[in-house]
């Protein structure tokens, strides 16, 4: 990541490609009068992926994202893609796939892991990779 | 071009701490291309056995000299180191095996049981 200053890291590049994966509810169905209801499992399925504070301690660390900043999405980013994958209440699932199945944006993950080793919340960004790479073979299949 | 490309990158290779994670990720590459150039390596020598006595005991020569066995045990070692972290990918590539801990497990399970297997393979191959 580019420094401007001691521990001040410019995060322009990777904020934009955090707009890319339009990190929001997408939904056709008309709201409902109350609140978008899950179950707890559900509700459960997207643990481990709202937690992130887009610190990006995972993306810089990631070396894959080192060779190639511009065009792979990174660990960060693909948390975020997979927190939206797997909301229930999230209605784009077929088009947020279309726009990751790519050999940079997505595949360029080789499961090196440092992404889950260095994280500071504990979290799984190289597992939740594995899952969106597991919905986009079970969806061609 | 901007600023922005004049401004040093960190983290990066030359900055980032080593670790399990990366360095066997580096070495999968490594052994995998080493393992390219072995197996061209193994159609010369069998193009050597195939072409007749002299041209064998030419590249045998070769082959029992020290620089020779000392090529043939890292080659060894490449191929079982190769072949662990292969096995290692397939369970990720199954969703499995992803907690920190069960990571750093299997890395340096890879690591033992590719040492093992050479040594085991040497041996082996001294007793026929």
């Amino acid at each position: 990541m580019p420094v401007i200053k001691d521990l001040v890291p410019d995060q322009t590049h990777v904020f934009s490609q955090y707009s890319m994966i339009e990190p929001w509810l997408k939904s056709r169905t008309p709201a409902p009068a109350t609140e978008r209801l899950q179950s707890r499992d559900e509700r459960s399925r997207i643990d481990g992926g709202w937690e992130c504070i887009l610190c990006f301690c995972c993306t810089s660390g990631c070396p894959s994202h080192w060779w190639n900043t511009d065009r792979f999405l990174g660990p960060a980013v693909l948390l975020q893609a997979w927190r939206w994958l797997v909301d229930s209440r999230d209605e784009a699932t077929g088009e947020r796939l279309d726009e990751l199945e790519d050999p940079f944006r997505l595949y360029r993950c080789h499961t090196i892991l440092n992404c889950t080793r260095t994280c500071p919340k504990g979290l799984n960004p190289a597992k939740a990779i594995a899952g969106i790479k597991k919905m986009l073979l079970e969806r061609s299949s | 071009m901007t600023a922005r490309s004049r401004m040093p990158l960190s983290p990066h290779l030359q900055n980032y701490r080593p670790q399990l994670t990366s360095v066997l990720s580096f070495t999968h590459r490594v052994t995998g291309v080493t393992l390219g150039i072995y197996a061209v390596a193994l159609v010369v020598w069998l193009a050597a056995a195939a072409a007749g006595p002299a041209s064998f005991s030419t590249i045998q020569t070769g082959v029992r000299s020290l620089p020779g066995q000392a090529l043939l045990l890292g080659g060894t070692f490449c191929f079982f180191l190769h072949l662990c972290g292969g096995i290692r990918h397939l369970f990720w590539d199954a969703g499995r095996g992803f907690a920190l801990g069960a990571v750093y497990a299997s890395g340096w399970t890879v690591v033992a049981v590719s040492i093992s297997l050479t040594a085991a393979a040497w041996i082996l191959s001294f007793m026929v």
